[in-house]
Order: C-alpha cells, then structure tokens, then sequence
C-alpha cells in the first residue's frame, strides 16, 4: 500500500488512542474491511512498539553531584546560562567572554583589596598604629596581620586556616571572642591585634579546643554580615575558600581527624554553599543563620560573660594536653 | 513501560515550592526524580552517551536558575522537559556534523543476523510484541540507528511519545507547536522510521 499522509496521521492517531470515540469506530470499520488499510495500521503499529522496545540506559550515577559541580564552575567564573533561542550562539559567546573577563577583573580588584587591607603598613603614631589591648589577658604581638596567614604551620597533620568575620558591631564582637578564648582556657595560645578596622586573632592549639572556641561564636555568629573560611593545604594555591560559611560547617571542617579529611570536607561545604548561593530566594544571612535555634533576628549581640577574677562566676576549663594541631586566625573585620 | 504524566506529578507541586524557597533538599529530590528519565530522552535525541549527561547536567543547572521564574501555567513535568528537549535539539542542530558523521560510520552494518531478524519484523505478519522486541538485541540496535536517521524534530516527537510515553497534549506544550502538528509530525517519523528500516534491510 502506498503511503497515504491523512490515513497515516489517522491510523497513527488511533494507535495512541488520541482520536475522538467518533473517528475511532471510523478506523475500526475502515480495518475491518480494508486489508491494506489492516496491513499499514500494524506497520505503523510496529514502529511504535520497536522504538518503546528500545532498552532505558540509566543516567550516570554521579549526575548530581555533576550537577553541584557545574553550578560551582558558573558561579566562580560567574557564567551565565545558555541561551536556547536558536540564532543566539554568536551573541551568547560574547556575552559570556565579557561575563568572564568582567568577573576576572572583579576578582582581581576584590583580591587587590583584600591584599592591600591585609599588608597595608601602619605608620608609627599614625591613625592605624596598632593599639596594645589591656582589657584581656590574650597576648599581643607587634602586628599580626604581617604574619598571618601560615599556611604551613600545621599542614599535614592538623588543621590550618583563616576565618573573616564581619560585623558593624566591632567592639561588641571583639570583647566576645576574647570571653571565649578565655573562657576556653586558650588565653595563653592565643595572640591579638587590634587595628582601628579589625580585630586579629591567632589560635594555635588542640583542634578540641578551637572546635570549642568556634562552637561558642555560635550565638553571634548570625549578627556577622558575612563570614569566610580559608583552608590551607600544603600549596597555597590549593587553599579552599568556603563563603558564606556557617559555625557548624567551621566545626564540622576543624573538628577532623587530618588536615586531608578537613580539606575533604571543606571542599564539600563549599560545593554545597555555591549549589545553594545558586538557588533561588538565597539569603546569605539565612545560610548563616542555619545553626541558630530561633529565626528571629537579634540585633543586639550579647554581651560578653564576665571575665571576674571570682572563681565562682568564672571556671576556667584546663588548657589542651593534645598540643599544637590547629592553627585559626580569626580576622575580625568592621563593616562600614 | 513508561510512566504515565500523571502518576509522576504527584509530589511535585510540593517539592517545587519548596525549590522556590531554596530548598536545596527539595530541589535534589526533583533533580533525582527525573535524572534518568530526562538522560534517557535526551540521549535517545542525541544518540551520544557524553553528549547526553553534559546536557542532563546542563538541563538540570538551568532549571535550578530558573525555577524562581517557574510560575506553574504548565505541570514541572513538561516544564524540565522543555528545557532537556529544546537544549538538546539546539545542540543538535549546532552540531549537524555529529549526526552525519554517526550515519556515515554505521551504515550498513546490518549483518546477517540482523538483516534475517528485520526482515522477520517487517513482514508485518502481526503486530509485535514491545517485550519479546526488547530481547532482540540486534534488532533494537537497528532501530537505534534508523531512529538517528530521522531528523531531530520528528525524532524528538516519536522519542517523546514512543519513549516516554507523553501523550499529545504534553508533546504540543513541550514542544511549543499546535497539537495538530504533533499529530502529522508523528504520522511522518513513524512512516519515515518504516522506510529507513525497509532501507536498512536491502
């Protein structure tokens, strides 16, 4: 029988059942007493069932984490989605280079500052001469800033990194931190610095302590406008950077047994921080809130517990017998 | 046999209101509710195993930037698979070689076996049954090939319909064409399938 367009559409039709009652007992009749008619319904009947035939492949078993990867890839070199519209590949793939060169230069500008705000020198007697803190017992160095960060000071075995906080409640924030290396027993293992925008401090201790130490942030940790880890690893290059980081994630990182299973983690975090930055209705304060019992904001951070020399208002836990394993310098930043 | 539209919508409203919201859990489960199903289709357009997960990947980053925007005129279902179709029937068109290149490299290759077992299946004695085609291993081979013949629209449609087993309705609203479009489109591949298919078997 020779191809006939309106019988196959029809006949095609009522193989998937898509025909009104009317033109189905229409077909019928027409099979039943047409042969051929009979023969090209099960032709096309056939090529139905063979392409249904066709064996399912299962999708790759890492497609989503493939997934996570590709949105991570897009939000650091801040591409763009593909256009679908036909005729755009030309428009796209300029905008994309743009996209790309932009973003580069962003990133060169974000890191220049960043460098700049870290080993800018401070003038003696100047206005950012670094002033002594007399208020806590937690020791003082000349100027933190130059020597911090160390990646390579527990590389291997423990855990190094950096943490920015930012906060428009410097002082508040800073008389916090302090209670809490104190309260932790860690005075003695930890160095400040105090800069008229920042606040620096260097921990080197167990990484039960600093867990302990980090743990504690946690209920101002929501009053910071942002907060970003550094992890070093034994090359430079390869410090992972988790942004916006949350108190639990932090503890999560240091709180490993190696530096390898910290970076492990570390890495993930920060795969599963750029899949959420991706989704829509992201709040970077709500990812950092992710810890906090309550969901109502607290402007007011709380003040600092008492650092009496009353025994009874003020225990000091035993300092770590597990020595040197983590090295976190906190770097306290003033939003303005 | 494929699921029908319905029985998979089920949850889905829910899970995309959630996505909406930055449920990043939410927005897994839909993602790992239809991974296979969305490669399967795309795959079975583009006939590439690689080419196929980069655009299931590439399906699912754009339907994460874009679920905001999703207002819900039509059902999820149709939605994600609008993006898998139309990025994968642009990337084929962007890439016509490919196509020609995997058509030039398997033709003919039909051996005895195959040819005698196609022969037996185009005789059109009776109507066969999907089961007992799906153990003929070098006759779904075949008909992989015959389908990568067709050209990208109707194959879209007859994979759409014959693979996923959406039914006209959702093909138009997929594919953004009048349903009366889908009817022809579809009348067309099938017959050009069985023409391909008698081709092969000479």
């Amino acid at each position: 029988m020779k191809a006939n367009p309106q019988i196959d559409e029809l006949l095609s039709s009522f193989i998937d059942g898509e025909l009104p009652l009317r033109q189905q007992t229409e077909v019928q009749r027409l099979v039943a007493r047409d042969a051929e008619v009979a023969r090209r319904l099960r032709q096309l009947q056939n090529c139905k069932n063979l392409v249904n035939a066709l064996p399912a492949e299962p999708a790759p078993v890492d497609m989503l984490e493939q997934v996570k990867q590709s949105l991570e890839r897009r939000t650091l070199l801040g591409e763009h989605s593909m256009s679908v519209r036909s005729g755009a590949g030309a428009r796209h793939l300029k905008i994309r280079r743009f996209v790309a060169a932009a973003a580069m230069i962003a990133l060169m500008g974000g890191l220049g500052a960043v460098v700049y705000q870290i080993v800018v020198p401070v003038s003696p007697g100047g206005p950012g001469r670094p002033v002594a803190d007399s208020i806590h017992p937690v020791r003082v160095i000349p100027d933190l800033a130059e020597v911090a960060p160390t990646p390579s000071v527990v590389a291997g075995q423990g855990f190094s990194g950096r943490l920015e906080l930012r906060t428009t409640a410097l002082a508040q924030a800073d008389a916090f931190i302090k209670a809490v290396i104190e309260d932790n027993g860690l005075a003695g293992f930890a160095e400040s610095q105090v800069l008229p925008d920042r606040r620096v401090y260097r921990i080197e201790c167990g990484r039960e302590g600093l867990d302990r130490v980090i743990a504690d942030l946690g209920p101002i940790w929501k009053n910071f406008d942002s907060a970003r880890l550094v992890v070093y690893t034994d090359r430079f290059a390869d410090a992972v950077v988790v942004e916006p980081v949350t108190v639990r994630q932090v503890v999560q990182i240091v709180g490993q047994d190696n530096s390898e299973s910290s970076v492990h983690v570390a890495r993930r975090a920060a795969v599963m921080n750029s899949f959420a930055q991706a989704m829509p209705g992201r709040d970077i304060r709500s990812v950092l809130q992710d810890d906090s019992t309550t969901t109502i904001a607290t402007p007011e951070i709380p003040r600092p517990r008492l650092a009496s020399n009353d025994p009874a208002i003020k225990a000091i836990p035993a300092p770590p017998q597990d020595g040197v394993q983590a090295s976190m310098t906190i770097v306290l930043l003033n939003t303005q | 046999m494929p699921l029908s539209a319905a029985s998979i919508n089920i949850d889905d409203s829910v899970l995309v209101q959630r996505s909406q919201t930055g449920d990043l859990e939410a927005m897994e489960r839909l993602i790992l509710k239809y991974q296979g199903r969305i490669y399967n289709v795309i795959l079975k357009i583009s006939g590439n195993s690689d080419d196929a997960a980069e655009l299931t990947q590439e399906t699912f980053v754009k339907v994460i930037e874009s679920i905001e925007k999703f207002k819900g005129k039509s059902s999820f279902y149709t939605w994600v698979f609008r993006i898998a179709v139309n990025l994968t029937l642009n990337y084929c068109q962007r890439s016509a070689k490919m196509t020609t290149r995997s058509l030039d490299t398997e033709e003919d290759e039909a051996d005895g076996q195959g040819r005698q077992g196609l022969k037996e299946f185009l005789s059109d004695e009776s109507v066969a049954d999907p089961a007992v085609l799906a153990q003929r291993r070098e006759l779904c081979a075949l008909a992989k090939q015959a389908l990568l013949r067709l050209d990208e629209p109707q194959r879209a449609v007859m994979v759409l319909r014959d693979i996923e087993g959406m039914n006209y309705a959702d093909i138009a609203d997929v594919l953004n064409i009048e349903l009366g479009t889908v009817r022809s489109r579809l009348s067309r591949a099938r017959s050009h399938l069985r023409e391909v298919l008698e081709a092969m078997q000479k």
